[in-house]
């Protein structure tokens, strides 16, 4: 190896090891402001510089160049950090100043059901920024795992996990008795008729999920309890049974349209894992109303870039394995081959 | 310390159980025995797995418990290292079992879980599968590095510690279940490379199938939070243990054992860090 194709390795180890240190060090203090320095102007430079030496090391060493598993993974990084700058908050204000390609890079979209929205809050400044088109949210709701439970549990420590199955009643033992679930609601309220306690459960937008629970003792007294998701832990004194109510939310659905000139250019029901693409952008399954389930919090993120870093992955694991594991395999049945030749 | 009262912690156990006489057994040059030993764990650890999948409904490698308990199964991969890659290292193979089935016997806790939304995806089996095959090829590099370090030229003695059959016959070399003592295995330190060049394509591809679930799931496909910086710290380790060898080749083997290692200690901490982050209290970390 000549001189400069040491000093190039070298530099090459050099940066390998710094962005080690820069990796861990960022570890340590979280990702929010990792990622503020990630993205600081000297680590901009560092990235650079990474991009600049692969290039160098491309040209220096012709078997970077002639073997293509080396290639392919050489190119991959530069694709994967050339992508990646390209479409962080820098590449985009870059791209505005020299060619006027104004997108909004990050933020967040609040959308009630049956409403539409094209407003944008940025993620970085709170700024409030317009899409070209707009999103209407047809329905949002959540998915729980079935069955939903009932927990019992004695002030003496047992405990029951019980199904919901409205109607069924489940034993406890003798010296318990028997409960039966009689109702599920999904947005409880009570009102007075005639001067009594009427529990309903109320189709207004709301969301307060409870369940009637009827308690049989062995005795033969009957109790009826109403045990709330939301606001559990509520008991008296004199209350043999400690009840809550719990459900496992599975996923979170936002059925949106996309809308330009009031025509209707996409649909897609999104869910977490699986956003929506169009315009540019990716429209994710963000957060919601936890109070009433009537609203849906979208993430907003630009796709600049994402072509380029996708691609940059593919070629590095093909790369790696062609280099690291096929040669090795096409080696190993070349020489089985000879010895069975010989 | 919870010992597990179950059928889940029975199973686990026997593995450990099994594993350890397996490697007392080697060291007592009883290496059919041993072997044996060590695939009866290897049954077991793998029926232990498959327990927990048939509870939980869902491949299991959701949590710390499944994926020690995943990384129990781990005599394919010795089978595999020895007969293809001509690496050795059987003794150690049975202590890393051992050890990694330890903490899902008695630390973690194995309370089954429902799949979260995030967690639903195509891409969460393949990205933790790939990752804990790539740890357990690294750990074998550590292993190699470690005896680089002390000296061993050879994985085995090239005399003595035949494979003791009964009636005293030796049968080395049709018997393929007993370890050869005159394999022509690699020497440590080709053996550390022969082992990361395998695990470096698995932990690549874990990064790459997590950084795309982290674009499906979260909208960013890197998100800097402190188990990715961990990962990428020990991708690149291992990105500067292959230059490294390369610009010096076999002249300064001892640096590059160095850096098997230090792979696998970055290893170990980005694998524990949602855990040791709390041990640290106050440092930020998405698990606290
Ligand atoms: C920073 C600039 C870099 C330079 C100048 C550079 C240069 C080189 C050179 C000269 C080789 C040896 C090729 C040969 O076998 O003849 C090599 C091998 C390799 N490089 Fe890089 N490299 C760089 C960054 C990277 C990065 C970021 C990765 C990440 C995947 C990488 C992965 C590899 C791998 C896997 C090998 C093969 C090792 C082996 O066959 O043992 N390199 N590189």
């Amino acid at each position: 190896m000549n001189k400069f194709k040491r000093t190039v390795m070298w530099a090459a180890l050099t940066l390998v090891i710094l962005l080690i240190f820069l990796s861990i060090y960022g570890a340590f203090i979280g990702a929010e402001r990792a990622s503020n320095f990630f993205n600081s102007l000297p680590l901009a430079v560092y990235w650079l510089a990474f991009i600049v030496l692969l290039i160098v090391g491309l040209a220096a060493f012709r078997r970077l160049v002639r073997v293509p598993g080396l290639l392919l993974i050489h190119i991959g990084c530069i694709g994967i950090l050339a992508g990646s700058m390209w479409g962080s908050e820098a590449g985009h204000k870059l791209q505005k100043r020299l060619f006027g390609i104004d997108k909004i890079r990050k933020g967040r979209m609040i959308i009630s059901e049956s409403e539409r929205d094209n407003h944008v809050a940025l993620e970085n400044n709170n700024q409030i920024r317009e899409l070209p088109f707009s999103i209407e949210l047809k329905d949002f709701r959540i998915e729980y795992y079935k069955p939903q439970y009932l927990q019992i549990r004695t002030r003496q420590g047992r405990s029951w996990r019980i199904p919901v199955e409205i109607g069924t009643e489940f034993p406890l033992g003798d010296d318990f008795g028997t409960v039966t679930i009689l109702r599920a609601f999904e947005n409880f309220k009570i009102r007075i008729e005639d001067g009594e306690n009427v529990f309903f459960d109320d189709p207004q937008p709301g969301f307060n999920p409870a369940l009637e629970v009827q308690i049989e003792s062995p005795g033969g007294e009957v109790v009826t309890k109403y045990v709330f998701e939301r606001f559990g832990g509520h008991t008296h004194p004199e209350d043999k049974f400690l009840l809550s109510y719990h459900r496992t939310i599975s996923d979170y659905v936002s059925e949106l349209q996309i809308i330009e000139n009031d025509k209707v250019v996409a649909e897609k029901d999104i869910e977490v894992n699986h956003p929506l693409h169009y315009g540019g952008y990716h429209f994710y399954q963000h957060s919601y109303d936890d109070q009433a389930g009537q609203y849906t919090i979208l993430m907003v993120v630009s796709d600049t870039g994402i072509a380029v870093v996708f691609a940059g992955y593919w070629m590095l694991c093909i790369g790696v394995f062609w280099h690291l594991w096929l040669r090795g395999i096409l080696a190993g049945i070349k020489s089985e081959k000879q010895i069975d030749g010989n | 310390m919870e010992i597990k009262y179950t059928i889940q912690g029975l199973l686990i156990y026997i593995a450990i159980v099994a594993y350890v006489l397996a490697f007392v057994t080697t060291l007592l040059r009883r290496r059919k025995i041993a072997h044996l030993l060590y695939i009866f764990g290897s049954v077991i650890a793998v029926l232990s797995f498959g327990y927990r999948w048939y509870a939980v409904r869902h491949v299991p490698l959701q949590n710390l418990f499944e994926v020690f308990l995943c990384l129990g199964m781990i005599y394919p991969v010795s089978l595999f290292c020895r007969r293809i890659l001509r690496v050795g290292g059987y003794s150690a193979d049975m202590l890393i079992g051992a050890t990694v089935l330890f903490p899902a016997g008695f630390v973690f806790n194995a309370q089954p879980q429902k799949l979260p939304p995030a967690l639903q995806s195509w891409l969460f089996a393949p990205h933790v599968a790939v990752y804990m095959l790539s740890y357990i090829f690294m750990a074998k590099a550590t292993y190699q590095a470690c005896l680089q370090l002390a000296g061993r030229q050879h994985q085995f003695p090239r005399s003595g510690g035949s494979c003791q059959q009964k009636g005293g016959s030796d049968q080395k070399n049709e018997n393929w279940c007993c370890p050869n003592p005159d394999e022509n295995l690699l020497s440590p330190e080709q053996s550390t490379y022969q082992m990361i060049r395998v695990g470096f394509v698995l932990l690549t591809l874990g990064l790459v199938l997590g950084s795309w679930w982290g674009k499906l799931a979260w909208g960013d496909y890197w998100g800097w939070d402190p188990k990715e910086l961990w990962s990428l710290a020990s991708w690149l380790v291992y990105v500067g243990y292959f230059h490294f060898r390369y610009m010096f080749g076999k002249k300064h083997a001892r640096i590059n054992s160095f850096w098997a290692i230090a792979g696998m200690v970055v290893i170990v901490i980005t694998l524990l860090w949602v855990n040791l982050s709390r041990i640290f209290g106050g440092l930020h970390s998405y698990a606290t």
